[in-house]
């Protein structure tokens, strides 16, 4: 028996067994070990719900009728933390950035959140890098006039966190007096009714 | 179902038998490999993130498998006299009880073998690994593994050679 008939027969000795557990039950599995790595995102996803309800609480017009139902009015924003991680933002309204901002730091994102054209901080500077790892941050999707994302915090580089705004001009500045080099433009950002891009994180820009 | 699921539900599809041949040659018996296969597959989905872009998912898959055995092992160590617990792990765990669909011969001239040159042997012919990647998965240099590669077919050839060939005119 020559070497390639004996590793032949070795290979063939086993041919006939297979894998008989379903991939359901592989992934049911999986989400218990996903539940366990992930507690303290339960209390995150506890707070985000909170966020979610004072965003609708500011859309109620003061003088709001008795009776009204505020469920009847979408609230702006909502944001959800997943269990891996990943969280999930709608944008129905361009309205309370401030509380999107502070929902979003509260869930551990490094953000700075600006609307209708609200100038950016110059303490904000913008990060390039290419639509590859952009889009590996944030998965955009769009209907029906809201905005949905989904924020992979885990692969944001290293140093950076994110801008959420309504118009390229209106969020992420073109370069800065006091960039280094030529003056790069600005990061090309997921464009839809909001805008994403990417800055270098620092208390003053993205909390 | 996201493109996440999707991913690992393909990765699945594909991998799955020949994970659980390579573990199977590994630990010998077909029950224990299956549930170390399956324990490491969930591991792999519920890190998919990571593993998916690992170069070698499925021999990340076999990696988990066979860790995972030799946690079993060690735990067992109290209630097993073991001669020498660096290898306790790799021991087989023939069930003579369990239908196997393996050529039974093969499968017990493989468990004959020590159990490094029967680890090599799982990764490079099961699972297809090239030297350099069995060798880092082992944490042995490629020289070694393709000594033990060596050894191993010597060990087999002679151990599956067929009765009247034995028997050659002096």
């Amino acid at each position: 028996m020559n070497d390639n008939e004996l590793i032949t027969a070795v290979r063939e000795s086993v041919t006939g067994v297979h894998m008989t557990i379903p991939e359901e039950q592989i992934v049911r599995r999986s989400r218990t070990i996903r539940a366990r790595r992930r507690i303290p995102a339960a209390a995150g996803t506890l707070a985000v719900a909170a966020g979610a309800a004072l965003a609708v609480t500011a859309l109620v017009p003061s003088g709001h009728q008795p009776g009204h139902p505020v469920s009847a009015r979408l609230a702006a924003w909502t944001v959800a933390r997943q269990a891996s991680g990943d969280i999930d933002i709608t944008i129905n309204q361009l309205q309370n950035p401030a509380g999107l901002q502070s929902t979003l730091r509260a869930d551990g994102l490094p953000v700075n959140v600006s609307f209708s054209g609200a100038p950016l901080s110059t303490s904000c500077q913008p990060y390039d890098t290419s639509r590859d790892v952009l889009g590996a941050v944030v998965q955009l999707s769009s209907s029906s006039g809201s905005a949905s994302f989904v924020v992979d915090p885990s692969a944001l580089p290293s140093g950076t966190g994110v801008s959420i705004y309504d118009n390229p001009g209106g969020g992420v500045p073109p370069s800065s007096p006091s960039a280094q080099g030529t003056g790069s433009p600005p990061p090309a950002g997921i464009t839809g009714p909001v805008s994403f891009g990417l800055v270098y994180a620092s208390q003053q820009c993205t909390g | 179902m996201d493109n996440q699921r999707l991913d690992f539900a393909e990765f699945y599809r594909t991998s799955r038998d020949e994970c659980l041949r390579t573990v199977l040659v590994s630990v010998g018996d077909q029950d224990t490999a299956q549930e170390l296969v399956a324990e490491a597959f969930a591991r792999a989905c519920a890190s998919w993130r990571t593993v998916g872009r690992h170069p070698a998912p499925a021999a990340w898959v076999v990696r988990t498998a066979l860790n995972a055995n030799i946690s079993r092992w060690r735990r067992r160590r109290r209630e097993v006299s073991m001669r020498d617990p660096g290898v306790a792990a790799d021991l087989p765990t023939i069930s003579a009880a369990s239908a196997s669909p393996v050529d039974p011969r093969i499968m017990a001239a493989l468990m004959r073998l020590p159990a490094r040159q029967r680890q090599v042997v799982a990764l490079r012919l099961i699972l297809d690994l090239d030297t350099n990647r069995t060798a880092e998965m082992l944490g042995i240099t490629p020289n070694t593994v393709m000594a033990h590669m060596g050894r191993a077919l010597a060990a087999l050839r002679g151990d599956l050679m067929p009765e009247r060939q034995k028997e050659s005119p002096s």
